[in-house]
């Protein structure tokens, strides 16, 4: 091929002039912003903000900012419900739009909104017990005292995370409105009141509305900011109820803006290649050969994103190509020859060998994480009396595929960068943004957009490096970075494949006596790591929990659900496996085995496991070929402070030609001290069944030299209406503590539940994912 | 060589390489962006349309095919964002990242028209757009009581 080395520096003109005279002033790019209908991104506000979240205008519209990304999971109207409920405003005028990831690096939150008000988990007055609760500059692990602190959006923590500095925002906002009140009416504050944004004084019968104090309210400061208090769930009017979602009325018309919707004057469009084996680079291109080719403006070669930019990922070098429009961009890439530089140890991997690395890993000694008891001997006398069982489970790569592929739009000027983006980590971005180009952090400024979906915060890949190093070469022309399907399954993360063995010792009435768990994974595989401990619910005298780790190249991230789904999958299924070789019912033998514990929450895990056997008709006749299934899902029931506890039983048929339906789901789920917008949480429990479902029945990708294999949705399959359950039922029922939050690891139960159907309606386990790779069918 | 297209009542001409496919000329040339790229090869549907009335995949559609029909996309379904459909889908808030949504309500839009009582099944066999959120079950519910209003309306 007619190839040319590379040179970073080259900036190579393709036909015609390459237009680099358009600029934007740096207030241009606001304005036009403004003026984009249904974007949702932030603005100057007209009059000035009572605090940094609330700006009340005039006509008694009440603009509240939300620092969290809505990608389907409703934290646009939740965040903005929890500085409501505190501000007693009319929640028909309330106007959600995105804080401003730029004050967030030029400003410092209040002292007095710092800490966590309360006790912890199990004081219903206080603030809960944050994940990210530490103090941490970055906000890489823990939350930082900027602004708007935490603005990332994972770990399911919006809600639980947010909620003690959302109601302190809403409720100093109220407060002052009401010292401005009473300020104006010569009256004492304390026969002032504040509702559906409404401010009365009966004695004198005068009110006012919060557009019209808050002016006044604006330039009345708190006299005694730390004595302000949470309104306790108890008192709650808003959070609690169902409410719609803010941002639907946009998602039906067509009109909400996502960043792939983003047009900007002068604005061209870049398509890019990367090499498909991570960590490959390009070794050479021929620009020459699109050239000539329509609406051609330029060709970029770019590096691999610096690592300390992208949390750690090694993802690839690559090629871009600047058009007119993304479809000539596109159209030319797919032209030009290009040539990978692929490192040799990264392309011998596939996914046998990869499996079979797992595997070895697992004999081998491992980092042991729980040891209690004598594992070993009591397993030893158990085989001889045949009492042990064993299985082996993995579950493969999988990635995110969010429907939006990735893409971002950036300007680069000389002293300013703009970056229009659906991004789950704003302030990581801002970073990438100022390492980049060299524009320091405070000059940086996201337009945040609804994203396309998520389901994991590191998915976001690199995106928007690739875009800034593009924008960075082409400083005053708007560059629109879009991947298409094929490169999105590139630039994403992966849950990392993994395996588990299994091995447990049975008394003489089948009740677990020792019970050995190794787990394998890559090393930095989001599992292992995270402790996410196999068995630490259900009671066995003897345990072992050990991970043994294995290097490969493929990036691994967040992805929802994290490493607990597929090792949920590993527990749930061997408590099945134990269950069934004891004889005994599945449900009563798990909610057996949550009684002997002495786990904090055990009487919710058992009031969860009863309601929903009692939800499902547990035990009553189901025709040939129908089971059920019954698991539990929890997060946290071993620390004693927040918790999330739901079960699950999951009504499954199988036909005798192999056909899988999930065809009823009955959810008893706890609410804590209270749920924000229960409307949501019945929409993410719904959205979580299908998407565990996908993972056990459909997906999976495979390495192939060290690529990934299947990049689109013609090979990476997906449920469709048919196979979602015509019947799901959820009930909630009340608990007294605060929950860790459920956006990421309900319905797991779906993956255990559907191989334990298939097995006892067709006789065969099937212990590897997904379950469409074998032969279902029976009779 | 333009190109003359009736989108949504309105006549354009655009100047395009007739093997464009027809999403990019509706997005790029016409700045219509509610219908959604998402997997370029007609699997998914999130650029689902209507060309004379059918449901059509736009990511794989040349432009070319398209002139001289009617074309429709989601900013056609109404004025006003109360379309029966947009109504159900509003009532049961029915999307959550919303972005397979356009071409989910076209696709389903598609089906009522042919068939004012849709069963589940025929659910099941007329609406195969993928949404990753999986909002089918509120979709599902959507797509009846959609049914119900364009009755009341009719």
């Amino acid at each position: 091929m007619s190839g040319q080395p590379v040179n970073r520096r080259d900036v190579i003109a393709g036909a015609g002039a390459f237009v680099l005279g358009f600029y934007l002033p740096p207030r241009a790019s606001q304005a036009q912003t403004a003026a984009a209908h249904g974007a949702a991104w932030y603005t100057e506000p007209a009059v000035p903000e009572i605090n940094a979240w609330i700006v009340v205008e005039p006509d008694d519209s009440v603009v509240i900012r939300i620092a969290q990304t809505e990608l389907g999971q409703g934290v646009w109207t939740s965040n903005a419900m929890m500085v409501a409920e505190e501000l007693q405003c009319d929640w028909s005028k309330v106007k959600p739009i995105y804080a401003s990831a730029n004050r967030d690096a030029r400003e410092k939150a209040p002292a007095w909104t710092l800490d966590v008000p309360g006790k912890g988990a199990t004081d219903p007055n206080g603030g809960g017990e944050p994940t990210f609760g530490n103090r941490d500059r970055t906000g890489g692990f823990g939350i930082p005292d900027s602004l708007y602190r935490r603005m990332r959006t994972n770990a399911a923590s919006s809600v639980k995370d947010g909620r003690y500095y959302l109601q302190l925002a809403g409720a100093e906002a109220r407060e002052r409105l009401m010292l401005a009140a009473a300020k104006e009416w010569g009256v004492p504050v304390d026969e002032v009141t504040a509702k559906d944004s409404v401010l009365s004084h009966s004695k004198s019968g005068r009110s006012t509305t919060y557009g019209k104090i808050a002016h006044l309210a604006a330039r009345t400061p708190h006299p005694n900011p730390e004595a302000i208090a949470l309104k306790p769930p108890e008192m709650w009017t808003l959070m609690g109820t169902e409410q719609k979602n803010l941002d639907i009325p946009m998602k039906v018309t067509g009109e909400t803006k996502y960043a792939i919707d983003v047009r900007l004057p002068g604005m061209k469009w870049a398509a890019v290649k990367t090499c498909p084996v991570y960590g490959g680079d390009v070794k050479s291109f021929d620009a020459a050969a699109v050239r000539g080719k329509p609406g051609v403006r330029s060709v970029h070669p770019f590096p691999i994103p610096d690592s300390k930019l992208t949390r750690g990922r090694v993802f690839s070098g690559g090629v871009a190509v600047v058009a007119d429009t993304w479809y000539q961009a596109k159209t030319a890439l797919e032209a030009m020859p290009i040539e990978w530089t692929v490192p040799p140890e990264r392309a011998v991997f596939n996914t046998a060998n990869m499996r079979a690395a797992l595997l070895a890993a697992l004999d081998a000694p491992g980092r042991v994480r729980v040891n209690t008891g004598d594992v070993d001997g009591v397993l030893e006398r158990a085989a001889r009396a045949d009492r042990v069982v064993e299985a082996t489970y993995s579950t493969p790569y999988l990635p995110r595929a969010r429907m939006e592929p990735g893409n971002a739009t950036v300007l680069v000027t000389d002293d300013r960068v703009d970056i229009w983006i659906g991004d789950q980590s704003p302030q990581e971005t801002r970073f990438s943004a100022a390492q980049i180009t060299g524009i320091p952090e405070e000059n940086v400024y996201l337009h945040l957009c609804h994203l396309g979906g998520g389901y994991g915060r590191n998915g976001n890949g690199p995106q928007a490096e690739q875009a800034l190093m593009i924008a960075n070469a082409n400083r005053g022309t708007p560059i629109h970075l879009l991947w298409t399907r094929e490169e999105d399954f590139i630039g994403t993360t992966y849950r990392a494949m993994g395996m588990a063995r299994l091995k447990a010792a049975l008394d003489a009435d089948g009740w677990p006596l020792a019970l050995e768990v190794r787990t394998s994974m890559q090393q930095d595989g989001f599992g292992p790591d995270a402790s996410f401990d196999v068995a630490s619910r259900y009671y066995v005298p003897n345990y072992r929990f050990s991970n043994h780790t294995t290097n490969f190249h493929v990036p691994v991230g967040t992805r929802r659900g994290v490493g607990q789904a597929a090792h949920e999958f590993y527990r749930e299924s061997f408590i099945d496996e134990l269950a069934h070789a004891a004889g005994k019912d599945p449900y009563r033998y798990r909610r057996e085995l949550i009684s002997r514990t002495a786990l904090p929450f055990k009487a919710d895990m058992i009031k969860a496991l009863d309601m929903a056997a009692e939800m499902s008709g547990w035990g009553s006749p189901l025709p040939r070929g129908t089971v059920r299934a019954i698991a539990l899902e929890e997060r946290g029931v071993e620390t004693g402070n927040s918790a999330t506890i739901s079960a699950m039983v999951h009504t499954v048929s199988v036909s005798r030609d192999g056909r899988v339906k999930l065809e009823r789901v009955d959810v008893a789920h706890e609410s804590g001290f209270g749920l924000v917008n229960p409307l949501s949480v019945k929409k993410q429990i719904e959205g979580q069944i299908t998407w565990f479902y996908n993972d056990a029945m459909h997906q999976a990708c495979n390495i192939e030299n060290g690529a990934i294999a299947e990049n689109n949705f013609n090979t990476f399959s997906m449920a469709r209406i048919d196979e979602d359950p015509l019947t799901i039922n959820i009930q909630f029922f009340p608990t007294a503590h605060w929950l860790v939050g459920m956006g990421h690891d309900r319905g797991t139960s779906v993956q255990a539940a559907l191989a334990n159907a298939v097995f006892e309606i067709t006789g065969k386990r099937f212990r590897d994912l997904p379950l469409r790779q074998h032969d279902l069918t029976w009779g | 060589m333009a190109l003359v297209l009736n989108v949504n009542g309105v006549r354009h001409e655009v100047d395009v390489d007739p093997q464009t496919p027809l999403l990019w000329v509706i997005r790029d040339s016409l700045g219509l962006t509610g219908t959604k790229f998402s997997c370029g090869i007609a699997q998914c549907g999130a650029c689902t349309l209507h060309v004379d009335g059918q449901p059509v995949r736009s990511c794989s559609f040349p432009v070319s095919l398209a002139v001289g029909k009617t074309i429709k996309t989601i900013e056609g379904v109404s004025s006003d964002g109360n379309h029966p459909i947009q109504r159900a889908w509003k009532e049961l808030d029915a999307p959550q990242c919303g972005y397979c949504q356009s071409g989910m309500i076209m696709s389903a839009l598609a089906l009522l028209q042919r068939n004012p009582n849709p069963t589940d099944a025929d659910i099941d066999a007329g609406v195969t757009n993928a949404c990753r959120c999986s909002s089918y079950h509120r979709v599902r519910k959507a797509i009846h009581l959609a049914a119900d209003l364009m009755k009341a309306d009719a």
